[in-house]
């Protein structure tokens, strides 16, 4: 059983993890506008995703697997395995991101598409909340308090929905209207022609890249609603792995985040 | 009286054929105001048509007919979808091959998925979403039925696969008969100006044949190396099952639609790349490129998931006391093949995709006018497809090593590097893609390191000719059918692996690139490394899985048939390469002397063709037929051959414990399983 005092340590733990990401956050944004170092925007990078793989995504607990000596048939040793076989998956999506990245970087080089930078930093914002709110979720649900893990799984789902929504009609202009008047407020200079997937390889770079980030993103608010629905059914009691499993997918979609939102609004110059 | 389903199958074929070829000259008629008797879309609804009703007749409204069902109804409602909203915009409807090109994409992809609902492979993991618990084990049919509906029992899917993969092969070998014919004899023969299929004229359909050769092959391969991680991994690990028996019916299953995208690209028109599907010629070939990219997408899914089966199986599943340095030389060379297929395989995706993504919304990635990089796809391509030659032969050479002690009767020489030597071949033939690319004009300061990385890749794989050799050394050599088998295939490969490090040297290489030598060489490392070793395992576990073993003297016929033609094949195309025959060309100049030849070459590969009819005739007649064979044939010490053949469905009634090493043959009271004593910890 988990006494009182651990629940809370875990819960507090989300809070500052949260805080160093948004400190970094900001810096990183900070660094872009004013002295844009590549360098310094790399490690900031490379801290945050090491973060949210070590305190989100508790990739340790590969390592706590009950051993093959275990009954094979029981939950606890399958539960070892399925979390081996989804990170074994991530590792395997991480080759497609990892490649977009080397599209980007071979035709951009140290340059990059020429995009609303507060706007850039107001979505990333909004899904770095949101992996607060899933793993906050999910803490709840290992703590026993269902009504939390609700409600903040809730939470995230809101803010997933918002990112993806801003991505595809503000960023990609499929509503020009919206689109322009969102810009507007983030103070967008006048007369910038947005981009099209067609407009050079500045736009293909970066609608290829927000469009499979998007995918995903799609793709982990249904697992999202599927673990909120059955959560709201009395699911999850004893057997908690598919909870785990659609945090860690979570955090993974806001790891790439982490990588391509320097990638697209920070380094280099604006073309 | 019953019909018989076989024959019942081909009537359906025939008729269904038929009524798919008049719709779609009907239709297409309607559409274009012509009659096109030999074009793309009466054949491609002839194509879709007999082949769900072929299933249909075999085995009912079930399984993989109501799965390729499916993929057609998915297949023009997406198409029909995209066509509904094109209008709507005003944009052109449809296009010579009935739909436009991105209504085909999109059909073909809402065709692909929609199998999977029909062939019932996604019902379980629709059930937990909606939070409801399924069971793992459930019966499967009776005999031949089970083969052709969603199991989960690992063996059941290993024979899927493998015999996907044997359909494959035939189909494979078929086209390059066909373009072999054609390439006996300087000038145009029968693929002529004025021949037209399929919206295509007789040289097209050369170039379209040649490049569907290659990447069916390739798919053939991928299926087949999955059909021996599938039966034998678990098997010789102790393991009841894969570590996730649904994914793995999963990743087999998306192989048949992928198929069928693969054949649909034949009839859409072709395409003319080679297997590669550069940009930028692959930027403007006709639809079926797309249809081809698809086809291999899904195909590269398959190969994923399979992938990742095997590394969590390998990880998770082992039985007791098989600790790492005990695990069999195959397990080693499947997992360092896993690790490949999981990771690069997504980069063959992603060029492919975003050359689909280029031609759909004319985005610029490999356009130079917009500022893109065709060499940028070459990068993305090879980056899988070079580390991709070792997922085709690490299985096989596995294979190799696995069964070479049991027929030399005496240990494996250096277990250890040959275990490693695995894992080394993987991780230096990661750094190596760019050799493909010398004369390609990519940054010249990159030719020398690859030259050298490629070089190294030699080492490792050397490593394991040392421990074939000294193994055979001065052993009690047996030669039955398989052990023919792996013997050839040590040769073969050899021949592909000297022919391998002069394309590595940049020099060389710009003379070399493109012509038969290429060819030949890469024909020697599959043959050797997949193609020998495949037949090996198929002759060695045949017994293990049907109780009967296949016909030994038939078996040698194949195996003294095939080597030689395909030795002959393979030095003929080396020989002619260096004099200056290109590569992927429909008809070279009689003034270059190479008519003798060429003729010499196609009539091996017709020796080949006809001895592996023989193989497959024995294999099939052997299941009802052959001599019965349910102890351990070989006298192996491996686990699988001390139960009785064949397996029961999660394998061992009694768990075993490792106690030794593997391979010890020959040495007096070394032993290395062991059964719990009186069924202790009985499974069941
Ligand atoms: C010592 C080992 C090897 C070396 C040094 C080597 C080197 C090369 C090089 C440099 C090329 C490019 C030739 C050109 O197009 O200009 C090539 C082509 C090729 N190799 Fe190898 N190779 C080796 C082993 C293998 C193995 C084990 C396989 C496969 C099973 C393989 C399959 C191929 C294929 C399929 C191609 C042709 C690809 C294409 O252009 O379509 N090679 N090899
Ligand atoms: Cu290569």
């Amino acid at each position: 059983m988990i006494n009182k005092q651990e629940k809370t340590n875990l819960l507090s733990q989300g809070v500052f993890i949260f805080v160093c990401l948004a400190v970094l956050t900001l810096l990183e944004f900070l660094v872009a506008v004013t002295f844009n170092s590549l360098v310094v925007l790399v490690v900031v990078a490379l801290v945050k995703a090491g973060l949210v793989l070590y305190y989100y995504m508790h990739m340790s607990k590969l390592n706590e697997n009950p051993d093959a000596a275990t009954d094979h048939e029981s939950y606890a040793f399958k539960t070892g395995t399925n979390r081996a076989g989804l990170w074994l998956f991530l590792l395997s999506d991480a080759f497609v991101f990892g490649g977009l990245m080397a599209m980007r970087l071979n035709l951009l080089g140290l340059t990059r598409p020429d995009l609303n930078q507060n706007l850039g930093l107001f979505v990333t914002v909004v899904l770095l909340v949101s992996s607060f709110f899933m793993n906050r979720g999910e803490t709840h649900l290992h703590n026993g308090n269902r009504a939390g893990f609700l409600k903040n799984t809730m939470i995230t789902f809101i803010l997933g929905l918002a990112f993806l929504l801003g991505v595809v009609m503000i960023e990609w202009h499929a509503i020009p209207s919206v689109a322009e008047a969102v810009l507007h407020l983030f103070g967008e200079p006048a007369g910038r022609t947005p981009l099209k997937p067609s407009s050079g390889v500045a736009g293909a770079a970066f609608f290829m890249m927000t469009g499979m980030h998007a995918f995903h993103v799609l793709t982990g608010l249904i697992f999202l609603a599927v673990i909120w629905v059955n959560g709201k059914r009395g699911l999850y009691d004893e057997k908690q792995y598919p909870v785990e499993a659609a945090a860690v997918y979570w955090h993974f979609i806001d790891v790439v985040w982490i990588f391509f939102y320097p990638a697209l609004y920070l380094i280099g110059t604006a073309i | 009286m019953k019909h018989n389903p076989l024959r019942n199958a081909f009537v359906f074929l025939l008729a269904f054929g038929a009524v798919g070829y008049g719709a779609g000259l009907g239709i297409d008629r309607f559409v274009t105001g012509d009659f096109h008797f030999s074009g793309a879309v009466a054949a491609a609804f002839a194509l879709l048509f007999s082949v769900a009703a072929f299933f249909f007749g075999l085995y009912g409204y079930r399984g993989v007919t109501r799965g390729l069902t499916f993929q057609v109804v998915g297949m023009f409602a997406g198409a029909l979808f995209v066509t509904l909203i094109r209008t709507l915009m005003g944009l052109k409807a449809f296009d010579a091959f009935l739909f436009s090109e991105p209504a085909w994409v999109f059909g073909g992809l809402v065709g692909a998925i929609a199998f999977l609902f029909g062939v019932g492979v996604v019902s379980d993991w629709m059930k937990w979403a909606r939070g409801i618990d399924t069971p793992e084990h459930h019966e499967d049919e009776p005999g031949w039925r089970k083969f052709f509906g969603v199991s989960l029992d690992h063996k059941v899917i290993g024979i899927q696969y493998t015999v996907t993969a044997l359909f494959l092969i035939s189909v494979g070998g078929l086209f390059a008969l066909i373009f072999r014919t054609e390439l006996a004899e300087s000038q145009l023969q029968f693929l002529t100006e004025n021949l037209r299929l399929f919206d295509q004229s007789g040289p097209q359909l050369y170039n379209t044949l040649m490049s569907l050769h290659g990447m069916i092959m390739i798919v053939s391969i991928l299926l087949g190396i999955a059909g021996i991680m599938n039966y034998a991994v678990p098997m010789l690990i102790g393991a009841r099952d894969m570590a996730f028996p649904r994914l793995n019916a999963f990743a087999y299953w998306l192989s048949v639609p992928a198929i069928m995208l693969l054949l649909m690209s034949l009839v859409l028109g072709g395409f003319d790349t080679g297997w590669t599907g550069y940009p930028p010629l692959s930027a403007r070939a006709p639809v079926g490129m797309q249809m081809f990219f698809l086809g291999v997408f899904v195909a590269g899914w398959s190969s994923i998931l399979g992938g990742l089966n095997v590394i969590a199986t390998t990880l998770r599943m082992r039985a007791k006391g098989m600790s790492p340095f005990r695990l069999p030389i195959l397990v080693w060379s499947a997992l360092a093949a896993s690790i490949i297929q999981l990771t690069a395989t997504q980069l063959i995706g992603l060029s492919f995709q975003l050359v689909m993504f280029q031609r759909l919304f004319d985005m610029g990635f490999f356009d130079p006018a917009k500022g893109g990089n065709p060499v940028l796809f070459q990068h993305l391509f090879w980056f899988y497809s070079h580390p991709v030659v070792y997922v085709f032969v690490l299985p096989g050479l596995g294979v190799i090593s696995e069964l070479l002690p049991v027929f030399a009767r005496k240990p494996l020489f250096g277990y250890r590097w040959v275990a490693l030597s695995s894992l080394g071949i993987a991780t230096v033939g990661s750094i190596v893609w760019a050799h493909h690319m010398f004369a390609s004009g990519m940054n010249e300061y990159l030719r020398v390191p690859f030259m050298y990385s490629t070089m190294l890749v030699a080492v490792p794989t050397g490593v394991k000719f040392f421990s074939w050799v000294a193994t055979l050394w001065g052993g009690k050599i047996e030669t039955p059918t398989p052990m023919l088998f792996v013997l050839g295939s040590i040769v073969v490969f050899l021949f592909g692996g000297v022919t391998g490090p002069p394309n590595a040297m940049v020099a060389l290489n710009l003379h070399l690139h493109d012509t038969y030598w290429v060819v030949g060489h890469f024909h020697d490392t599959i043959f050797g490394g997949f193609v020998f070793p495949f037949f090996a395992a198929l002759y060695y576990w045949f017994p293990k899985a049907t109780g009967r073993r296949m016909n030994e003297f038939w078996g040698k016929v194949h195996f003294w048939l095939m080597t030689p033609s395909f030795l002959v094949l393979t030095f003929g195309m080396m020989f002619i390469g260096l004099r200056g025959m290109r590569r992927r060309i429909v008809d070279y100049d009689p003034a270059q002397g190479f008519d003798h030849a060429q003729l010499i070459l196609t009539i091996c590969a017709f020796l080949i063709a006809i001895s592996i009819l023989i193989f497959l005739i024995n294999f099939f007649r052997s299941i009802k037929h052959g001599e019965v064979a349910t102890g351990n044939v070989w006298k192996s010490r491996s686990p699988e051959w001390q139960v009785p053949s064949p397996m029961p469905a999660h394998n061992y009634d009694v768990p075993f414990e490792v106690v030794g090493e593997p391979y010890d043959y020959g040495l007096a009271g070394s032993k290395y399983i062991e059964f719990a004593a009186d069924g202790a910890g009985k499974k069941h």
